[in-house]
């Protein structure tokens, strides 16, 4: 199974993170739940990067952690977007768009 | 940015909480992970071994978080600071040998640097000091090279330039202040108004001088400087206003200047030989003054305008010399040049001051050469430790940067340590200080002198270090680490298997031998120089000037019946053989000259006339002085203004005019409305302005036909010379007490002090050398023990194959001369070329005197002869069965 799961390109991770975290904050392990989750366990999201991007992210400012009580009463770091973060997310999507859009232009065209 | 900021503020200083949180965080995914596992109907255990996979090693995962923070550099920093720490700490005797050395090269650069900045880098204490400059004139074609210019003079530079905004003229007296317990001599400076406003001085009472006091027919002022006005008014804040009596008359004092504010003979040395001037007195000139392009005697200071450099201003007051030199008949070499006044200050000390920098950064080089070695020593014992690093993962930089960590840590503890030194050794300089050296009293610490002192600390620690990082850091880990800990390749016993360390100890040697060098030859001016005769005997002589000036001294007769009484008391003093006075005594900075006119010589066309230094002596001046009598007679008690004219010359003059011996019985006069002067006699030339300079024509007038105001007087004694002073003191003041006596010293004192600039340079340079040479010692020792104890099982294979003690002691010897000997010869070339910068200071010697150049390569090599004694004879006395079942 792991096989056909896709490896993630690089640094699109950052935008996965951004991108789940727009709708609500999440701890780690909930955002590596709901990547997975919605991208149909079809993407490969190795566990072990999601923490250095998440502090990657924070230092860029793009996020912030707040440590509360999670669903399972238990202390939990979440993190939750920030303005610039907001900002970042549509910048990157609308990027990933065009580049998806144009690499599928150049393969139609063979 | 600022978040980012904050980020690693927070991930450098609050490093512990984020490493909690982070394990936190990683355990709450992991336990989440499991259960998400367990709900799916894995076992417990199978479950968390699942959730681990998943996550992949947390020690990796914490790893790469660190990474991401951004403070890694610094962190590694820490980390490599604190190992080096221990490694220092573990190590103390090297540790200290090394900070030792360093902190004498750094200390010896922070104590020659701060010199330095004090006297060339720091500007004068002046306003706009940078545009301040000294004008004088010169006409190197007569064999004048600088001379002070006249009123005249002035006038035209102030009225004719384009890029002065101010101009200031002064001339130099000294004074007799009375009325108080005891009368002083004072020094004064007698200047325009714009002097003092264009120094920038602000009184701190009172008021300085106005415009209007430039004028004649103004009350009589004086601005007294901070000095004098605590000396002797004792600080009295109602001065101002009140009257003080200067050479008799009354003065009233309108101001007195700051603390902080001195115009000393170094920074405008003035015709009366002042030192540091404590009145300032107005100049008032008329319209006849103001065109006296006669009587050379002042000083001339002028502050270039904003925007306008040195060199223009030369150029317009060149063009002004020119006119001069035109309208007055001045000889063609004529010029008046533009002396920026920094370079008045400490223009002669220059190139004295860079050399001892050169000197002591050389010294600083063979400090870390010797520390390098000692480094690479110790590289070759940590090699299993580096070779155990690099196993683990550790990449070259890393391992690099960090053993720069420590030696750049070693270099700041040798910094921190040479600081303490240094301050130190400036207390001593300042002790010691020969008192005609400019600026010295400003000496001392300063940010520049800290940041000069840090910044070269930590490039010593890389330049000592860099060497031995890369050669650590170069390991073949499987040989060291399989060797099992013993030094892995011996090299046998020859220096050429370490090519650095033969370097490192070459560049030693030749750079201690270029300083030997350096310091040998400023050791032979010296000895030339003292070995110079003064012209007298200046054993047991005590000397003062004494000022018998002001109204009671006006006449002729009172000033002879003066130093005649004193004459007459002095001589019948215990233990006094002889004595005597004269107007400017050989060695001070007094001085007395003027025009001379030879019966029958014209000079030649477009030269001025001649002109010689004129002295006024006493009967027994000569017999006391012991300056011999070449032909003729002395003076005599009847030559006195009822008989005719007579004087004295010396023997230059008489060599110059009268080579043929027959200057007794000619004719001169000072000008051409004084009557002829008979010569009656010849005496010796006397070094009147230092040993090290050429005396000018000297003629001497008998005090009886011409009394002077200001004498110096001389007494031979049979005794201690000092002990004399005080009552000879005595005597002046019991036929006088108004009459002030100052400037007490005995002629040896005198001789001594004259040679005081030239004692320190040979002082400083020569404990350099000497530092230099103790170090390349040192230097020379340490590879050739090292390389001894790396070559044990050689020698004692060679013994076991019967080899003699003698060809092994000889096999040493050979190794550590041959290095020696590279060494020296390096040295020689850089020393002839670099001596040749010293020609300004040496006397008597060339550059490149072979017998210094010899001497030093001989030390030299004696004392490399010794660093490989020892270590030889160890290696003579190896034991080789010992040595061989050690391997």
């Amino acid at each position: 199974m792991a096989d056909e799961r896709l490896e993630l390109p690089q640094g699109t991770l950052d935008l996965l993170i951004l991108k789940a975290l727009a709708l609500e904050s999440l701890h780690g392990w909930a955002i590596s739940e709901r990547l997975q989750q919605v991208s149909r366990e079809a993407l490969q999201v190795q566990q072990g990067s999601l923490y250095p991007a998440l502090h990657r992210l924070e230092r860029r400012g793009w996020i912030k952690a707040h440590w509360a009580i999670s669903e399972n009463n238990r202390r939990a770091k979440y993190y939750e977007l920030t303005r610039q973060g907001q900002k970042q997310l549509e910048a990157e999507t609308l990027a990933w768009r065009k580049l998806a859009a144009a690499i599928g232009h150049v393969l139609d065209m063979a | 940015m600022l978040s980012n900021l904050l980020y690693r503020f927070r991930a450098l200083f609050h490093r512990k909480a984020m490493e909690t949180e982070l394990d936190e965080e990683l355990r709450y995914h992991l336990d989440r992970e499991a259960e998400k596992y367990r709900l799916a109907g894995a076992s417990p255990e199978e479950a968390t071994r699942r959730a681990k996979l998943a996550l992949g090693g947390p020690e990796q995962v914490r790893q790469q978080v660190r990474d991401t923070r951004g403070t890694k550099l610094l962190e590694d920093l820490a980390q490599d600071l604190r190992y080096g720490a221990r490694m220092l700490a573990k190590n103390p005797g090297l540790t200290f040998v090394i900070v030792l050395s360093l902190a004498i090269g750094i200390g010896a650069n922070t104590a020659v640097f701060s010199v330095t900045n004090t006297l060339l880098l720091k500007p004068l204490p002046y306003a706009h000091a940078d545009r301040l400059a000294i004008l004088w004139l010169r006409s190197p074609g007569i064999g004048i090279p600088q001379d002070w210019p006249s009123r005249g003079q002035y006038h035209d530079i102030k009225t004719r330039n384009h890029v002065f905004e101010e101009t200031a003229i002064a001339i130099g007296q000294s004074h007799t202040l009375s009325g108080l317990s005891k009368a002083m001599k004072v020094d004064g400076i007698e200047a325009s108004s714009s002097l003092l406003s264009m120094l920038g001085v602000k009184p701190l009472l009172g008021r300085i001088f106005l415009l209007e006091e430039d004028k004649p027919g103004r009350p009589e002022t004086v601005v007294l400087t901070y000095g004098l006005w605590k000396q002797a008014f004792g600080g009295d804040p109602n001065l101002v206003g009140r009257n003080i009596t200067l050479d008799g008359k009354p003065y009233t004092v309108v101001g007195v200047l700051p603390r902080n504010f001195r115009l000393n003979h170094e920074v405008m040395p003035t015709v009366g030989g002042i030192d540091k001037a404590e009145v300032f007195l107005p100049l008032p000139m008329d319209a006849k003054q103001e065109l006296n392009y006669g009587g050379e005697n002042f000083n001339i200071l002028a502050r270039v305008k904003p925007g306008v450099t040195m060199q223009e201003a030369q150029a317009d007051i060149s063009i002004i010399a020119a006119r001069l030199r035109e309208e007055h008949h001045r000889d063609p070499s004529f010029t008046i040049s533009v002396v920026p006044l920094i370079e008045q200050v400490v223009g002669n000390v220059r190139s004295a001051v860079l050399i001892l920098l050169g000197a002591v950064a050389l010294v600083l080089l063979i400090a870390c050469t010797n520390v390098a070695n000692l480094l690479l020593s110790r590289a070759t014992a940590r090699q299993k430790e580096i070779a155990m690093r690099t196993a683990l993962g550790a990449g070259r930089m890393r391992l690099v940067m960090q053993l720069l960590t420590e030696s750049i840590l070693l270099g700041v503890l040798g910094g921190a340590a040479g600081l303490i030194l240094s301050v130190c050794s400036l207390y001593v300089v300042r002790k010691i200080h020969p008192g005609n050296i400019p600026r010295l009293d400003e000496l001392g610490m300063d940010f520049r002198v800290l940041a000069f002192t840090f910044a070269i600390s930590i490039l010593t620690g890389i330049v000592f270090g860099l060497a031995p990082a890369f050669r650590a850091s170069r390991v073949d880990m499987n040989s060291t680490l399989k060797a099992g800990g013993r030094t892995s390749h011996s090299g046998g016993l020859n220096v050429k298997h370490d090519k650095l360390r033969g370097a490192l100890v070459i560049a030693e040697l030749a750079v201690s031998l270029t300083l030997l060098a350096g310091a040998g030859l400023l050791i032979r001016s010296f000895v030339r120089l003292v070995n110079v005769p003064p012209g007298f005997n200046a054993d047991h002589v005590i000397s003062m000037q004494v000022a018998a000036t002001g109204p009671k001294y006006e006449e002729h007769p009172q000033r002879i019946q003066f130093y005649e009484n004193l004459a007459q008391r002095v001589r019948n003093l215990p233990g006094v053989t002889g004595q005597g006075g004269v107007s400017a005594l050989p060695l001070t900075p007094s001085v007395g000259w003027g025009f001379m006119d030879i019966e029958g010589y014209v000079p030649p066309a477009n030269q001025p006339e001649l002109q010689v230094d004129m002295r006024l002596a006493t009967l027994d001046y000569f017999r006391t002085m012991e300056i011999p009598l070449i032909r003729g007679r002395f003076f005599s008690g009847t030559d006195t203004d009822k008989s005719q004219p007579v004087v004295l010359v010396d023997q230059k003059m008489a060599d110059r005019f009268w080579p043929q011996g027959d200057a007794v019985g000619k004719r001169i006069r000072p000008g051409d409305k004084s009557p002829w002067h008979t010569i009656v006699g010849v005496v010796g030339v006397v070094k009147e302005y230092g040993l090290d300079t050429d005396t000018r024509m000297v003629v001497y007038y008998p005090h009886l036909q011409r009394p002077g105001n200001t004498m110096f007087v001389v007494a031979r004694t049979t005794t201690d010379p000092v002990g004399l002073a005080d009552a000879i003191v005595h005597q002046v003041r019991a036929i006088d007490a108004d009459v002030p006596v100052y400037d007490i010293a005995t002629m040896q004192q005198r001789v001594h002090d004259s040679v005081a600039r030239q004692r320190f340079a040979m002082t400083m340079l020569g404990a350099f050398a000497c530092f230099a040479m103790i170090l390349a010692a040192i230097g020379v020792y340490g590879v050739m023990s090292f390389l001894v104890t790396q070559g044990t099982s050689d020698i004692a294979i060679r013994m076991a194959l019967g080899a003699q003690r003698g060809s092994i002691l000889s096999l040493v010897f050979q190794q550590g001369m041959g290095l020696a000997l590279i060494g020296i010869a390096t040295g020689l070339i850089g020393a002839f070329s670099l001596t040749r910068m010293m020609g300004g200071l040496l006397f008597g010697v060339s550059a490149t005197d072979p017998l210094t150049f010899a001497g030093v390569v001989l030390l030299l090599t004696l004392v490399a002869l010794s660093a490989c004694y020892f270590p030889a004879r160890r290696a003579m006395r190896v034991d080789p069965m010992v040595a061989l079942r050690y391997e």
